[in-house]
């Protein structure tokens, strides 16, 4: 994917790291020190994980260590549920709907201020990626303010727009990270060989881009699906998602049905991010 | 996938209906609500009382009074309804712990009392539903007490006071002060057992001081992990909490100690600005009838707020049913807590951050 | 079929007021290899763009084959375009960046198929169609650049600098590939460059422009041998400048050189320019007698630069003066070296008389 070069200058200066040549033993301790260092950080990440998958799996009601056996009752509880099922496909609906609107109007916004020749770029460029830096919290509650002002209750594009509002940045930030480097000749070598406008963009714009649009629906949808602060206040009843209906099953059951339920998100947030990389492809076969 | 969704929420419909006919046929026919037909907006507990409301209580009652009950069982209420328009709130009937409905009284966001000539039922219950530490009306209460191990070795447990024993170092609990109202309402009976009242905030703030070392957790339900897993031995917790496992062969007991228990009220009130006044009274009054009372009473543990409920004996063994047993309620003034909260926020947080 | 294509007072003037293009008028003929020849900011590639369609003018228009294209939007003119480092649409294979403008014509597969193969055969690149640009040498690329702006037969080919990012020997055979090219097909070519020798190369006229304006078109002789400008006389080649005023049918540059003017120029300016190359003096030891007045003035060698081909030497003249003198190297040649005395011998008719 090339956008990671800008996104996470880590991964070049990881693979330097690897390739430097120090001679004798030095080179070794290096070598396992950095070694050590890559696996620390690893198990940091993925701990938590793990203590959710041990949690999920766990018979006991309560969080065991060492785990006193394996067992699937919390995924049957999880998947007998008619609330839990329910607000996992809203948490899906909301999730792909917000994806298909942040990733055209972020790809879009991003072109336009790439392109358009806007005056005050820079402040619309902050103004869009705001929603990132105000609590999130904070942008749910002025949305159902502005609902319940506006008399239209709490209804799922609502849920959806709140949602469009914080992921809209990250399109449109690694939109305009691919744009950044994009040449506009190939887009005038389009038009010159006959390609209308439209057609430019459709045969040559939007291929290069994609990397960068992909990344950003990625980031929308998982965003999304794990969006707790923005829904907490836009769900209404008999339609709430997977986050909000587990910080409100919290309350009352404390039980490994949480841990099944976070396995389950994990894994179909997993599903999606690979479904995506081999359908429409993460990696980009080009260099710009 | 919209499609999908949709057939499931058909098919939900139908089986909410179905189970409704088959669960509630004594209490009322099933009933299909009309678009067209007045909604009720209340809200409600998730968990195993969710799902009664939503299979039986909720279609019952739908079905008796011709309209559509829609359930908010996602938090927080509170702030919900603050933001929404007083003259068109989100709510008609508020569903909430007593110290939160004082809250929404202080900002005028519900009616302090409920009218008993439109909510005949307010006659049957026990003075403590209905008196002066009550917004509205407490349908239910649980009872705030003591949670012990039985399996440790410890006990027979009489009193509070107990807890500050040295032997449970490390292995009592407690709750995050600011954020639980059982932790709230325990920091008002250390008044009383150790100062001159519920309001002697310090000697309360010197009790708390001694019970470290404490295990404190947020929620409720996380303490009755604790106490199930064995992490904590002795811990302040509500009946129901105990109860709940009833059957399970848990080594654990409730504990309610000789200088009374605490009450944790489940009370509702109504919205000023409701549009639905009417239906918000004969919904308060539906949950205050002996069979409704009784069949949530014996889903969640909860002792009914009605004098004329009669349990089955198993839950009349426990739950506070007589007005003897009823005597030992002691309700928190949460008016004056409420007005004292940040003060004893920062005051607690300090406490236990050392 | 190649079109002809005239620049009829064409101005660009970009927001903030810089004046890219300033009146540009040229006709460039049918089937012509007509060069922009200028330093960068000249506003050379800024009309080359005008008439791809990427810019609009500001003012003027722009005819093809008489007809006002001014506001044709691009994709409809017709045009093929070889760009600067080429532009080659990196997602797409060879015989995809080839096809790409025969699709935009509706074009069937196998006439597709056919004009791509056709086309790739005339670059000499058969056999790759299959690779991605970044698996092509510079050359390479080139040339799928090329076939792709021929094989939409254009009425007119337009180069942005096309060769600028090749080596000299590359570049040299490109140079001379594109022009057969050129001939064989009778394109209309218009050619952008920096490069003066590029330019007179493969050129049938060049536009030397220069702060948007056009100084001169002329055949690459015309530009060489008979500069209107100082600029042009200054930008194309090496060359000595005097800068005088007219006393009878000379001119007094100062320093003591007085410079018989070619017996055309009787008549003109007070004050003038004149411009004298290098190869047109002769050089030879110095001789007591004097030369010619006028056409002929002693000097010193002060530097000898080898060039191979021929000898460039830098010659203080007696009274100051500077002037570059190169002389070929036939072998038989006298070698000089700093401190020679020398005598320096021209033909008046080699002095050129320029606009300032």
């Amino acid at each position: 994917m090339q956008t990671s070069a800008s996104h996470s200058p880590s991964l070049p200066t990881a693979r330097q790291t690897t390739s430097v040549r120090m001679p004798g033993p030095a080179r070794h301790y290096g070598r396992y020190l950095y070694l050590a260092l890559n696996a620390a950080i690893l198990i940091f990440l993925l701990a938590p994980i793990a203590i959710v998958v041990v949690f999920a799996l766990n018979p006991t009601p309560f969080i065991q260590f060492p785990p006193v056996g394996v067992s699937l009752r919390w995924f049957e509880k999880f998947f007998a549920s008619r609330d839990f099922m329910q607000a996992l496909g809203f948490s899906l609906e909301v999730a792909v709907l917000t994806t298909l609107s942040a990733t055209v109007l972020g790809a879009s916004a991003a072109l336009a201020l790439a392109r358009g020749n806007l005056p005050g770029t820079r402040l619309i460029v902050a103004t869009m990626l705001s929603p990132l830096m105000l609590p999130a919290i904070l942008t749910g509650l002025a949305l159902f303010q502005t609902y319940v002002l506006l008399d239209v209750g709490r209804p799922t594009w609502g849920l959806v727009a709140g949602h469009t509002l914080v992921t809209l940045p990250y399109v449109v930030r690694t939109t305009l990270a691919v744009l950044h480097n994009f040449d506009t000749r190939l887009e005038e070598a389009a038009q010159n060989l006959g390609a209308s406008p439209l057609r430019t963009f459709f045969e040559v714009t939007l291929p290069l881009i994609k990397p960068g649009v992909m990344a950003g629906a990625i980031f929308a949808f998982i965003v999304s699906f794990d969006q707790f602060p923005v829904s907490l206040f836009l769900v209404s009843p008999g339609n709430e998602t997977l986050p909000v209906t587990l910080f409100n099953y919290l309350k009352f059951d404390l039980d490994g049905t949480i841990g099944a339920a976070s396995v389950v998100s994990i894994v179909l947030a997993f599903v999606v991010v690979i479904g995506l990389d081999r359908t429409v492809g993460l990696r980009s076969y080009v260099k710009l | 996938m919209m499609k999908a969704l949709g057939s499931s929420r058909l098919s939900r419909r139908r089986f909410l209906i179905a189970s409704a006919s088959l669960g509630v046929g004594t209490i009322a026919a099933p009933y299909v609500a009309r678009a067209d037909d007045p909604t009720l907006r209340i809200t409600g507990w998730g968990g195993k009382w969710g799902e009664v409301m939503k299979a039986e209580i909720g279609p019952a009652f739908e079905s008796e009074f011709k309209c559509k009950l829609q359930i908010d069982s996602a938090f927080p209420y509170l702030p919900k309804l603050q933001a929404s328009s007083r003259s068109a709130p989100i709510y008609d009937v508020l569903h909430t712990n007593s110290n939160e409905q004082w809250a929404a009284a202080e900002m005028g966001l519900v009616e302090p009392k409920i009218d008993p000539n439109l909510v005949p039922n307010l006659a049957d219950v026990y003075p403590y539903a209905v008196s002066d530490k009550i917004v509205g009306v407490s349908i239910f209460t649980s009872a705030i007490g003591l949670g012990l191990r039985t399996d440790k070795g410890y006990g027979p447990i009489t009193s509070w006071k107990e807890l500050w024993d040295a032997k449970y170092n490390g292995v009592r609990g407690g709750y995050v002060i600011p954020v639980n109202s059982l932790g709230q309402a325990f920091l008002m009976m250390c008044g009383t057992l150790f100062g001159k009242g519920q309001t002697d905030l310090d000697a309360a703030y010197a009790a708390l001081e001694k019970l470290k070392p404490i295990k404190i957790v947020d929620f409720t339900g996380a303490m009755e992990k604790m106490l199930l897993s064995g992490e904590v031995s002795l811990c302040v917790i509500h009946d129901s909490g105990i109860y709940r496992y009833d059957g399970q062969n848990q080594p654990t007991d409730f504990v309610s100690p000789s200088e009374g228990v605490l009450s944790l009220e489940q009370v509702l009130t109504i919205t000023p600005g409701s549009k639905m006044k009417e239906l918000a009274n004969a919904y308060v009054n539906y949950m205050l009838r002996p069979e409704v009372q009784k069949r949530l009473a014996e889903t969640v543990w909860y002792s009914p707020a009605n004098k004329k409920v009669k349990l089955d004996a198993k839950y009349d063994a426990k739950l506070l049913t007589t007005p003897e047993k009823v005597s030992k309620l002691i309700q928190v003034d949460w008016k004056w807590y409420n007005e004292r909260k940040d003060e004893i926020d920062q005051r607690v947080n300090r406490i236990f951050r050392a | 079929m190649s079109a002809s294509i005239e620049i009829a007072g064409v101005s660009k003037v970009y927001d903030g007021g810089v004046r890219a293009v300033d009146t540009v008028a040229m006709d460039i003929r049918q089937g012509e290899f007509f060069s922009l020849l200028g330093p960068s900011g000249c506003g050379k590639t800024t009309t080359l763009r005008m008439i791809a369609g990427f810019e609009t003018p500001s003012a003027g228009a722009i005819r093809v084959d008489g007809a006002d294209i001014t506001h044709v939007p691009a994709h409809k003119r017709d045009m093929g375009m070889v760009f600067q480092n080429y532009a080659l649409f990196p997602h797409r294979t060879v015989a995809e960046n080839v096809a790409f403008g025969l699709r935009m014509r509706g074009l069937d597969k196998t006439t597709i198929a056919a004009k791509v193969k056709a086309a790739l055969a005339m670059v000499e690149l058969s056999g790759l169609e299959d690779r991605r640009p970044a698996q092509l040498s510079g050359g390479q690329q080139q040339r799928v650049a090329l076939a792709r702006a021929i094989v939409i037969a254009p009425r007119v080919l337009l180069c942005d600098e096309p060769l600028g990012a090749l080596d000299k020997k590359l570049r040299q055979q490109m140079q001379f590939e594109l022009k057969q090219l050129q001939k064989k097909l009778g394109l209309t070519l218009v050619f952008v460059t920096h490069d003066q020798e590029e330019a007179l190369a493969m050129s049938d006229r060049i536009a030397v422009m220069n702060g948007g304006r056009v100084e001169q078109v002329g055949t690459p002789t015309e530009i060489y041998d008979q500069p209107k400008t100082r600029f042009v006389a200054d930008f194309i080649g090496d060359t000595n400048i005097f800068r005088g005023e007219r006393v009878g049918p000379n001119l007094d540059v100062g320093k003591n050189l007085i410079l018989a003017l070619p017996a055309t120029e009787a008549q003109g300016a007070a004050v003038l320019s004149v411009a004298l190359r290098p190869e047109k003096i002769r050089l030879t030891l110095r001789a007591d007698v004097a030369g010619a007045a006028g056409s002929s003035v002693h000097g010193m060698v002060e530097n000898t630069n080898f060039l191979g081909g021929a000898v460039l030497y830098r010659v203080t003249l007696e009274g100051g003066h500077r002037v570059l003198v190169q002389q070929p190297n036939a072998g038989t040649t006298h070698l000089f070296v700093p401190g020679n005395g020398v005598t320096l011998e021209w033909t008046p008719a080699d002095l050129v008389v320029l606009k300032d």
